[in-house]
């Protein structure tokens, strides 16, 4: 006679079903995982950890410059190159993202249940653009006077001026400091998550469409471009063969 | 920078239709663009023992 155990059931308290239920969307072999397939040998992820990397030194030259304050980044040495790092990091993480995103769109990389991380992704690229502007003109000289003046009637036209003043520095500042980073920090993690949750698209299957001439479908577009037919023969989770190790 | 290029003049724009935009942004836009070509095009390095297990 065998004794079968009664199913497992959800802890009553909340923080262990959050790690339960944190565990089971991402178990640790998967947000650490020490092998990639092999199509993630590829310079356009190299560009997204790029990205990563130049929004570090954003972070961490930010907050030097935060800390000293526009007497010290303006008027010493150490402090114009802090500004200076701060601004071409700046620069070089749009470069690096903007290179990352044609890479994604052009390899669909919203396929096999993945649209979450190709909406973060945009979404990162959406409230980078005010964390910069707002930079711009907490300059505090005459380029940020510049811009803060010029672009004032962009933002009236579109109606958000009301409550997002380019001429009132502290409102712009709080909102360059504190809120849009923290809210760009908080997407590009969900981001990577998502990425290490659903695993990177796979590629497409080129050599199945070029072997196998396909009838016209009937709505008179190109035959063989339904979701199915992009989709690998492997799960959306699946890897290769050939694993890369220690790439993410 | 300053030393090695003259920025003391109004920046170049150039005009088509109702685009403008300043020289040194298409040149950013032209080397990302070229950048991006070559990340696509240049094979990424493959360790060498990962081709002999094969």
């Amino acid at each position: 006679m065998s004794v079968t155990e009664p199913p497992a059931s959800r802890s009553s308290s909340w923080t262990a079903r959050v790690r339960e239920r944190a565990v089971e969307a991402l178990p640790p072999e998967k947000l650490l995982s020490d092998k990639q397939p092999s199509y993630v040998a590829s310079w356009i992820y190299v560009f997204g950890v790029l990205s990563l990397s130049a929004l570090a030194v954003i972070i961490l030259s930010g907050t030097i410059l935060a800390l000293k304050g526009p007497g010290w980044w303006h008027f010493t040495g150490v402090g114009r190159f802090f500004n200076g790092t701060h601004l071409w990091s700046v620069e070089l993480f749009f470069f690096f993202m903007v290179i990352h995103l044609w890479g994604k769109y052009w390899m669909a990389a919203w396929r096999g249940r993945r649209k979450n991380v190709w909406i973060t992704g945009a979404i990162v690229f959406l409230i980078a653009i005010p964390c910069a502007l707002t930079g711009y003109v907490s300059q505090q000289n005459f380029d940020a006077q510049w811009i803060s003046t010029q672009a004032k009637d962009a933002m009236n036209a579109t109606g958000i001026g009301a409550f997002f003043n380019l001429l009132n520095f502290g409102q712009m500042y709080s909102w360059h400091v504190l809120l849009l980073p923290v809210a760009v920090v908080a997407v590009v993690v969900a981001h990577v998550l998502l990425v290490r949750k659903h695993g990177v698209v796979p590629p497409f299957r080129l050599e199945a469409k070029a072997a196998t001439p396909a009838p016209a479908s009937v709505d008179g577009g190109p035959s063989g471009s339904g979701p199915e037919d992009r989709m690998p023969t492997a799960p959306p989770d699946a890897g290769a063969t050939s694993p890369v190790e220690g790439s993410s | 920078m300053a030393a090695v290029f003259n920025l003391n003049h109004h920046a170049t724009y150039v005009h088509w239709h109702f685009i403008q935009l300043s020289l040194s942004n298409i040149l950013v836009i032209a080397v990302m663009l070229i950048v991006f070509a070559a990340a696509i095009l240049i094979p990424f390095p493959h360790p060498k023992e990962a081709g002999r297990q094969s």
